[in-house]
């Protein structure tokens, strides 16, 4: 049962893990929490959902549909409520409560639009299953695990390597001078926000593929879990992300089958409670000092 | 101390003084007001239950069209107001407030979750207002005053009906739960596991979940396959039961399933389709029943929406028209509305025969029904 039980854990950690690196990609940029996330996450999902029942489309047009749209909402949301707050110069924390804002109004906008039941995701690509041990295993499973880690191996090849990703850091460490080096910030800040709302879709469309279900309400608890992932692992750190998320869902899964389903979120939050005040800066955090 | 004893005497006064006020003009006022009556229906309209408070709109708001153009109850027509309630605790109690005070308001129907009638039911009770819950099925919830009425089996006698079913009918033995973890599903879980033990079973697991927050039961279906249970009941809404159900294919596992009468509900079978067929379900109304006065909701409520109502709309519906039949007899009067209410017997409504006991609980009979080839069929009558 326990080698079943951590199957389950790393599978959902894997959800987790996916919805994490693009919060963590966005905050490594931005230094902003981007609490629009798990709302973006769930819009991605029923994008594709739409696109496959209403519109009959075949699945990999509605994801890659779905893809590009949630990628421009994400624009979106940066040029209605973030960029005027980066004008006036207004204080970080300003921005955050902004992306609370667009969190909610996503969600009721979805309900209104497609009302609040929940919904059924068709399996449309059900490769099956293999068992190892007595332990099944089944490919979506494998898919979701792998689509992890070949995100997470692409966006660091990209921030590393490319151009794009040199300006990405360069507006990291400092925008202002990024600026006076002619590097166009608000291109980069519209590049990162379509990637990272881009990444949420595709795990909002993996999640709801593996659980079936969809419902307006997915994205408040899947960008908790994915923001505390991101910051077990060392928030800005997309490693750290992925190892965050596991963690969280192995631990999550645990607790749920020796000690308590009742208690699971408590345990998991308390877990990470108790490691950040060990290790502040996250698993693979590195302590930066502030800049003044 | 002292201040208090003086906020104590204002408050009081300013109470005696609305007493006053409405003692010598609500009245009046009303019959001035175009002859309307003012019945409040509340529940989740927003929010992740929303899908329950939109059925109780959509059947109260067909039968008091239809009663109006009848010409309304003694000449007065029926004017509803939907208030929106979130499902929650807390907002259920500034609702409740806001209806209380707006004089004009005779009944409520509401609220939804047995969590929001029990919050509300103090205002409501201090007020003398009727609440009539067409679903809160805690058993504390009547009890909170005399105002309080109920139009759904409580799980003190939902519980054995499915717990003798599960022991005596399907001859399982080792039976495993998994319960929403609200007072509705602590009651309902209570109820049928001391039944089931006092008939013989033998539980095996017991595990419990947030409701809108667990999405991922892998574990506790992990868990509940090794203590190999034969049954496993679900005291569950639509929604998680069936995320339970295809997690539980998903896994490979087969086991018979049951569930209570909040499962009947269309949605259950598009959302988890083949994943719930056999799991069986007790109900008291069933859209299939020939009788004429199903039917004829049936007929209406699909010309008027283009679906066919579940469980939440027909409950409401004649959650309604007992509420306009009583009416009939008490006028627009809060305090003699609920007498009214409370001497009714054997109503036949869409949802069976309706009684209030002693205690404003109603005694409905249930069927059991299962879901068969994607359509809920009954069972045993």
């Amino acid at each position: 049962m326990i080698l079943q039980q951590l199957i389950n854990g790393l599978t959902l950690g894997s959800t987790y893990a996916l919805t994490a690196v693009g919060y963590s990609m966005v905050f490594g940029i931005l230094e902003l929490v981007n609490f629009s996330h798990g709302s973006v996450y769930m819009v991605g999902a029923f994008l594709t959902l739409i696109f496959l029942t209403s519109l009959k489309l075949n699945f990999f047009v509605s994801f890659l549909l779905s893809i590009i749209l949630t990628g421009l909402l994400g624009i979106l949301i940066d040029k209605v409520s973030l960029y005027p707050l980066r004008r006036k110069n207004a204080p970080k924390v300003t921005a955050l409560i902004s992306t609370i804002g667009v969190s909610i109004f996503l969600q009721n906008l979805v309900m209104l639009v497609w009302g609040s039941e929940t919904k059924n995701f068709p399996l449309v690509i059900n490769p099956g299953a293999v068992e190892l041990m007595g332990v099944k295993v089944s490919f979506l499973q494998m898919i979701i695990f792998s689509m992890c880690l070949v995100i997470m191996i692409g966006l660091n090849t990209m921030i590393q390597k490319t151009r794009i990703g040199k300006a990405m850091r360069a507006t990291a460490q400092n925008a202002e001078a990024a600026k006076l080096m002619g590097i166009d910030i608000n291109r980069v800040i519209m590049i990162t926000f379509f990637i990272g709302s881009a990444l949420a879709s595709v795990a909002g469309t993996m999640v709801g593929m593996y659980y079936q279900t969809i419902d307006p309400y997915i994205g408040y608890m899947a960008g908790l879990k994915a923001f505390a992932a991101a910051v077990l692992g060392g928030i800005g750190v997309l490693p750290g992300a992925i190892i965050g998320g596991l963690l969280i869902g192995v631990i999550e899964t645990l607790s749920a089958a020796y000690i308590n389903s009742g208690y699971r979120d408590a345990i998991a939050f308390a877990v990470l409670v108790l490691m950040l005040v060990i290790k502040p800066s996250g698993l693979l955090g590195k302590q930066v000092s502030k800049k003044v | 101390m002292k201040k208090n004893k003086k906020m104590v005497l204002f408050v009081s006064l300013i109470l005696a003084f609305a007493l006053v006020v409405t003692g010598c003009t609500s009245k009046p006022a009303l019959e001035e007001a175009a002859g309307e009556i003012k019945i409040a229906v509340v529940g989740p309209m927003t929010g992740d239950s929303a899908q329950y408070g939109q059925a109780f709109k959509k059947a109260t708001e067909l039968l008091a069209k239809k009663v109006n153009e009848a010409g309304g109850v003694n000449g007065k027509k029926i004017k509803l107001e939907i208030v929106d309630d979130k499902n929650d605790a807390k907002e259920a109690t500034n609702v409740a407030q806001k209806l209380v005070s707006d004089q004009d308001v005779i009944g409520v129907i509401g609220h939804f979750s047995s969590t929001a009638s029990l919050a509300a039911s103090p205002i409501y009770q201090r007020a003398g207002l009727v609440e009539l819950s067409p679903t809160s099925s805690h058993p504390d919830f009547t009890s909170q005053g005399t105002f309080m009425f109920r139009n759904v089996n409580t799980q003190a006698i939902e519980g054995p009906i499915l717990a003798d079913f599960a022991v005596k009918d399907l001859q399982k033995k080792n039976i495993a739960v998994i319960y929403i973890n609200n007072d509705w599903g602590i009651t309902a879980k209570d109820n049928f596991v001391s039944a089931a033990e006092a008939l013989g079973a033998n539980i095996t697991a017991v595990e419990s979940f947030i409701g809108g927050q667990t999405k991922d039961f892998t574990p506790t279906i992990t868990k509940i396959k090794n203590t190999k249970p034969d049954l496993l009941f679900l005291a569950a809404m639509y929604s998680e039961t069936g995320m339970i159900a295809q997690q539980i294919k998903q896994l490979d596992y087969d086991i018979e399933l049951l569930g209570t009468s909040s499962l009947n509900n269309q949605q259950l079978i598009e959302l988890a389709g083949p994943a719930v067929e056999g799991l069986y379900l007790t109900n008291n109304y069933f859209p299939e029943d020939p009788s004429e006065n199903v039917q004829g909701f049936v007929q209406e409520f699909k010309e008027a929406y283009g679906t066919e109502p579940d469980q939440f709309a027909a409950v409401a519906y004649d959650s309604l028209d007992m509420m306009i039949s009583a009416l009939k007899v008490s006028g627009p009067d809060r305090a003699k509305l609920r007498d009214a209410l409370a001497e009714i017997k054997d109503y036949p409504g869409v949802t069976g025969k309706t009684t209030f006991n002693e205690n404003r609980d109603v005694l409905k009979d249930m069927i059991i029904m299962q879901i068969k080839d994607g359509k809920f069929t009954l069972f045993k009558k």
